[in-house]
């Protein structure tokens, strides 16, 4: 536990002293604060009368507009948005964490304490998760408060949809470990974090990849790289289907099974059991 | 005396790369350090000094052989409970206090965080930057950083201390405080390992010496043992007489002695000591009056480089 508290003071202040602390909740607000004034809604007598968004008119005049189903729509729309941003952010304030500690001079000094190197990277993942938790929460606490404040409807599918978040923060930071440890490079790892991010995105589409290419094994590459890699895309819309729920088309829904949450953890699992082995191992 | 660092055997190969010949950084080395030693290792860049103390805190680990910290294999973490190490061009991050970094090491090697906080001040005191406590270590000099990593190593009250060149950087004056902490702190029982190029700070310092060469201990003992083991200096005397004249040169010589004449004394080198009263006697029969006569030192340096040399001659045969 002093370890993981030690840790966790090193990665704040740290994430602190660079800037990234301040940048990444500066960023954070100002996304706050653009969508606290350009959501503007007309209730009269408890009724929605008019919305606006970014000085647009959401909805026809003569359309008469339920507040749930705005809100929900709202909040849907920006939990995409979010997925996107948190993801994002939190690779990039979190990326450098092994590669700055294996530096030559630093290393040493984590190593000749009486820890193990698999609790001492542990911690550190744990300190990282920490340091993007908090923004998760922040942000999406902050917009889901704003629209309750203005609203007075409160959808709490929200703001449990940060859990899904969490989850591909968690995997892709593990990938993140795993270069950080094998390369010692803050570039290598965000460059490639970002890859199997986007990668996993194209990897939805597999079906159509594997019925477009010509050879059998190329298909079979394609399937096993979409079953292995992290689920990027089903997890954009598992976020999407569960904060808009049954609203939501089939096709939104159908993120909501199983097989793309695991299949993403257990990618997350065991790139983090890699870099803790390769962390073991390596030579200072 | 219990023995707190036992190294026996270690080899360590280190692979380049592809297909290249591995390179052999220790080769098989031998010693114990006792409790409340100061111990000196020794040795020109590569002899593999470092990869020693490396493999005894497990950054690295030996090919073969048997490594033991308080009486614990190194590959067990809990033989580092009681470690204190300070790297050479070490990186503490910079973006902490004296405070902050102290209180996360310290917190690192298993201290509560009240004992921490009342460690600090008088630690912070002892490596004389009591007063920087709270500034952060961008600011910091290299000597005062240098400090602060011994400060670090130290946060734990740890048995034995593994210092790679603690004085590198500091002023003279600093050199010498840091020399008498750490001949305090051996004094107050500290395991001490100290691997430095500096070698009369080694020479100052240390209880024992091991100076390696190509992975191998190439000379090891106290200080005294090795500054009179040479052969080269055992003999030699610092003669201070009147009149010293060409004509008492001249019949030294005569003897078979080796006279050396350096601002306005002699050098003398003799067979033995019974040599050395023939060569006083020469110099009473001439009148002379002998005011001081007292065996020369040879310095660790002059081992070391004795040593180096007798290598580098041997590899040079070798060749021809």
């Amino acid at each position: 536990m002093k370890v993981l508290v030690a840790n966790i003071e090193d990665v704040m202040r740290e994430a602190a002293a660079r800037w990234t602390l301040i940048a990444y909740f500066f960023l954070s607000t100002l996304f706050i604060i653009i969508f606290a004034s350009a959501i503007n809604l007309d209730i009269v007598d408890g009724a929605l009368a008019g919305a606006k968004l970014f000085g647009q008119d959401v909805g026809t005049p003569d359309q008469a507009i339920s507040i749930e189903k705005l809100v929900l729509g709202f909040e849907t729309g920006f939990s995409v948005f979010l997925y996107f941003l948190c993801t994002f952010l939190a690779i990039f304030a979190t990326a450098h964490l092994v590669p700055r500690m294996q530096e030559k001079g630093t290393v040493d000094l984590y190593l000749a304490r009486p820890v193990s190197r698999v609790r001492l990277l542990l911690s550190r993942y744990v300190a990282g998760l920490i340091l993007a938790g908090s923004n998760v929460v922040y942000l999406m606490g902050s917009i889901w408060l704003i629209v309750a404040w203005k609203t007075h409807v409160f959808n709490p599918r929200f703001l449990l949809a940060g859990s899904i978040i969490f989850l591909i923060i968690a995997v892709l930071l593990a990938f993140a470990f795993l270069v950080g440890v094998f390369t010692s490079s803050t570039a290598v790892s965000i460059m490639t974090t970002y890859g199997i991010f986007f990668f996993g995105l194209m990897l939805a589409a597999h079906d159509k990849i594997a019925a477009a290419v010509s050879k059998q094994w190329q298909a079979w590459l394609i399937e096993t790289l979409y079953w292995v890699f992290p689920k990027t895309a089903e997890l954009g819309q598992a976020v999407v289907g569960f904060v808009g729920g049954e609203a939501m088309p089939d096709r939104v829904l159908s993120a909501l099974t199983p097989a793309p949450f695991l299949t993403t953890a257990a990618f997350g699992i065991v790139c983090l059991t890699l870099a803790s082995w390769l962390f073991t191992k390596k030579e200072f | 005396m219990t023995t707190l660092i036992e190294v026996s055997g270690l080899r360590k190969l280190y692979t380049s790369s592809f297909r290249k010949p591995k390179i052999t950084a220790l080769d098989g080395i031998d010693f114990q350090v006792g409790e409340g030693e100061l111990f000196g290792l020794l040795g020109p860049n590569g002899a593999g000094k470092t990869t020693t103390v490396k493999i005894l805190l497990g950054l690295t680990r030996a090919t073969a052989g048997d490594a033991r910290v308080c009486g614990l294999p190194v590959k067990d973490p809990e033989s580092r409970r009681r470690v204190g190490y300070l790297p050479e061009g070490h990186k503490i991050p910079n973006y902490l206090t004296a405070r902050q970094a102290l209180s996360i090491f310290g917190r690192m090697s298993g201290m509560e965080s009240s004992e921490i906080v009342k460690r600090i001040p008088p630690l912070l005191d002892k490596v004389r930057m009591g007063q920087w406590a709270d500034v952060r270590i961008k600011k910091f000099s290299k000597g005062m950083t240098q400090r602060l990593g011994l400060a670090c190593a130290m946060i734990h009250a740890p048995q034995v201390l593994l210092l790679d060149e603690p004085t590198d950087g500091v002023d003279p004056v600093g050199r010498r405080e840091i020399r008498d902490l750490l001949m305090e702190e051996a004094r107050n029982g500290t395991t001490i390992l100290l691997n430095s190029h500096l070698l009369s700070e080694i020479e100052m310092t240390c209880d024992r010496v091991a100076v390696l060469r190509h992975g191998k201990v190439a000379a090891f003992g106290s200080v005294a043992e090795l500054t009179h083991q040479t052969a080269n200096y055992k003999t030699s005397y610092k003669m201070v007489a009147t009149p010293v004249d060409d004509r008492l040169v001249a019949s030294f010589r005569e003897t078979g002695a080796g006279v050396e004449r350096v601002n306005g004394h002699m050098v003398l080198s003799v067979t033995d000591v019974e040599h050395l009263n023939a060569l006083v006697d020469r110099l009473r029969a001439g009148g002379g009056v002998l005011s001081e006569l007292t065996p020369v030192r040879s310095t660790l340096e002059d081992v070391f480089v004795d040593l180096i040399r007798a290598d580098q001659g041997a590899s040079v045969g070798a060749h021809e």
